[in-house]
């Protein structure tokens, strides 16, 4: 329900004006307004009053994260708080583009589905992006959920919103988080065990499994009971959570022509992916807290997993299978790989638009885990070419034995038999 | 490649409406109840159909003189939820809707479902004292049946004479009972109530929260706020409704009815 009138005028805790545009949606905790603010069209939230446990802490807690500012700009974030009126207030933060929708309307409607697996594999490691950069700045989010999440299906471009909760790591805002979201300590910690960092980590991977497989990581035969009771959903989902797919148990495993979801897409997936989360969800990971997988080997196998994913001639994507010519199977058709990447750890199909990251080539930091180190490029004509991203020059090695430097922005032509090296490891081109 | 289409599955969320449409229902009260369903149809489906948290799925008593499902053949999805509007007349044969509610809150009825159901949402909505033997009927389905022992129950009195004792001992929870004396509030509050309904499994936890009658109604309330009319019964009742049968027995999948 709107309670400002448009054209009402509300000022920032600083005192700049925000003129009230239009009214965009309520929910439980407020409200939401198209503003004008700096000159530009802003999304207002206005809490309702009465709705928080401690609104001066929240208050505090929202205002330092806007003077902060975004750790990364797929966050919506908190540009600035507003003056208290009423005994309540509200911040700023950036609209969400046109084209985006909530992640769990990609998963509960069948309307907005991802278009290609390369644009979900692309929202996977926006997301998982994000959240390292967001972790290695100190906070916890806290309440990572399905409602997060806006995402654009045909690219798999995503913003991140109700960034209210996000919180120096080990201090609470008195959120515990969305049930089948939160972690298992969280569950069964009766309000007592407080979101972190590592529950965090749980959440982001039942948020790639859903995204990958379109079912839920907990919701195996065992969800599957006449009545989900919250007793029952606490071991469901707490005491004694099971991952659907675990290898030593299969009394949560999947049931056919109920987990359609799952058992179409696990025997199309890469092993390094599957295993990934076969580790992601044991149990010792699980029960485990501190053992939860890092942002950084998430976006290890998705980088490699985005590689392996080419669109043969009839339009369908095929994954590539350890990086050599691979049947399509929807027309049965050979998509051709003739150009390898040998990497340090696996071989990686290199096509028009492949690329090397850092996280791919040898020991490196978080931080630079994305950042690109060579693209595959080509001339009109199709030859391939490899191109230096970085600002590094490069050492190489021709088929003949001859050594050759690559400059920065340079481009070689794809050779089989050339060897690069990049951060004391070498790139084989084959 | 696998398709990318599909929906997660999901579990079903019955939300079951009980109304009485006794003679004292008649004129102004059953046309306001009449409007809020019809309002609910729009909310729900605005605000549910897309959800990826479960599948709503809606029932629809009525009790006068006897009590009689609107939706005879079982709950229906959002889609197929149109409201056909229920006529008041005859008694309060609270007893009758329980004992009907006992009949088809079970797997081999109402409630069946591949995916099987989360805790149902019963809404009771009366204006006035039960004429016949409910307390038996209430005994007995509290004791008998797990569905509704487990269910998240809300009473809504509608007006002045509505005994909220009775209310009070029928949702087992002095925090799921509200009053509303006038009837532009109760249209606000009926649809209120059945959109937090639908969205409880939506919602982010505090800590100590607990997912009830009350909370879904503490949800409802902030939606309506500054209407003086609603009236939260907050003092203790007398005698506590049986207390719902502890269903944490593991995963057996026995009928529940």
């Amino acid at each position: 329900m709107a309670i400002f009138e448009k054209g009402t005028v509300i000022k920032t805790e600083f005192g700049a004006p925000i003129e009230i545009v239009s009214y965009i949606a309520g929910g439980g905790q407020g409200d939401v307004y198209v503003v004008n603010y700096n000159g530009k069209r802003k999304a207002l939230k206005w809490y309702k009053a009465g709705v928080m446990r401690d609104p001066d802490a929240f208050y505090k807690n929202l205002k330092r994260n806007a003077e902060h500012g975004s750790p990364d700009k797929a966050f919506l974030w908190p540009d600035a708080v507003t003056e208290h009126r009423d005994g309540t207030f509200g911040y700023i933060m950036d609209l969400r583009p046109e084209g985006y929708y909530e992640l769990g309307k990609l998963l509960g409607s069948p309307k907005y589905n991802f278009k290609t697996f390369k644009a979900a594999t692309d929202a996977c490691l926006k997301i998982v992006s994000a959240f390292r950069i967001l972790h290695n700045n100190g906070y916890s989010y806290q309440d990572l959920n399905d409602g997060n999440f806006f995402i654009n299906p045909d690219t798999g471009d995503v913003r991140i919103c109700d960034n209210d909760n996000v919180a120096p790591n080990g201090t609470s805002t008195g959120i515990l988080g969305k049930p089948r979201y939160m972690a298992p300590e969280i569950v069964v910690g009766g309000g007592k065990v407080l979101p972190d960092t590592n529950s965090d980590r749980y959440s982001l991977s039942a948020i790639l499994f859903l995204i990958l497989f379109l079912s839920h990581p907990l919701e195996g035969k065992r969800w599957l009971v006449p009545c989900l009771t919250d007793a029952l959903a606490e071991k469901l989902y707490g005491s004694e959570a099971l991952f659907i797919c675990d290898p030593k148990d299969s009394s949560n495993g999947p049931v056919r022509n109920i987990h359609t979801n799952l058992l179409n897409r696990w025997g199309f997936m890469p092993d390094y992916l599957k295993d990934m989360f076969l580790k992601a969800f044991s149990k010792e990971v699980l029960f485990t807290p501190g053992r939860r997988i890092a942002e950084v080997d998430w976006l290890k196998v998705l980088v490699r997993f985005r590689s392996d994913i080419v669109n043969c001639s009839c339009g369908n994507e095929t994954f590539i299978q350890n990086a050599a010519t691979t049947k399509c199977d929807r027309c049965g058709k050979n998509v051709v790989v003739t150009n390898v990447l040998g990497l340090p750890a696996y071989d990686m199909t290199a096509a028009k638009g492949s690329r090397i990251y850092r996280c791919q080539v040898g020991i490196c930091n978080a931080d630079e885990a994305l950042d690109p180190v060579m693209a595959v490029v080509a001339k009109p004509t199709g030859e391939l070419g490899l191109k230096n991203m970085t600002s590094l020059v490069f050492n190489a090695t021709t088929p003949s034995g001859k050594s050759k430097q690559i400059a920065p922005q340079d481009i070689i032509p794809f050779i089989p038999g050339i060897k690069i090296e990049a951060y004391g490891k070498t790139v084989e081109l084959k | 490649m696998p398709s990318t289409d599909g929906v997660i599955i999901k579990k079903v969320l019955p939300i079951i409406y009980v109304i009485d449409t006794s003679g004292s229902m008649s004129g102004e009260r059953i046309a306001t109840v009449n409007a809020a369903m019809r309002e609910c149809e729009q909310v729900l489906r605005d605000k549910a159909s897309d959800s990826p948290d479960n599948e709503l799925k809606i029932g629809a008593l009525t009790f006068s003189s006897g009590a009689e499902w609107l939706t005879k053949t079982g709950l229906v999805s959002l889609e197929d939820f149109y409201w056909n509007d229920a006529k008041a007349g005859g008694v309060t044969d609270l007893g009758a809707a329980l004992n009907e509610l006992n009949d088809k809150l079970s797997r081999s009825a109402f409630l069946k479902s591949e995916t099987g159901c989360c805790v149902p949402v019963i809404i009771f909505m009366s204006d006035g004292c039960p004429t016949d033997s409910w307390e038996k009927s209430l005994a007995k389905i509290s004791a008998e049946n797990r569905w509704f022992a487990s269910a998240r129950k809300i009473a809504i009195a509608i007006g002045e004479d509505a005994d909220t004792d009775i209310l009070k001992k029928l949702v087992g929870n002095v925090e799921a009972v509200v009053r509303s004396n006038d009837l532009e509030t109760l249209q606000k509050l009926i649809v209120a109530v059945s959109a937090s309904a639908s969205m409880l499994a939506g919602k982010s936890r505090l800590a100590n929260d607990e997912a009830s009658g009350g909370e879904i109604l503490d949800n409802a309330l902030t939606e309506v706020e500054g209407d003086v009319e609603i009236e939260k019964d907050t003092a203790p009742v007398d005698e506590p409704a049986p207390a719902p049968v502890d269903t944490g027995d593991g995963w057996s999948d026995d009928d529940w009815s």
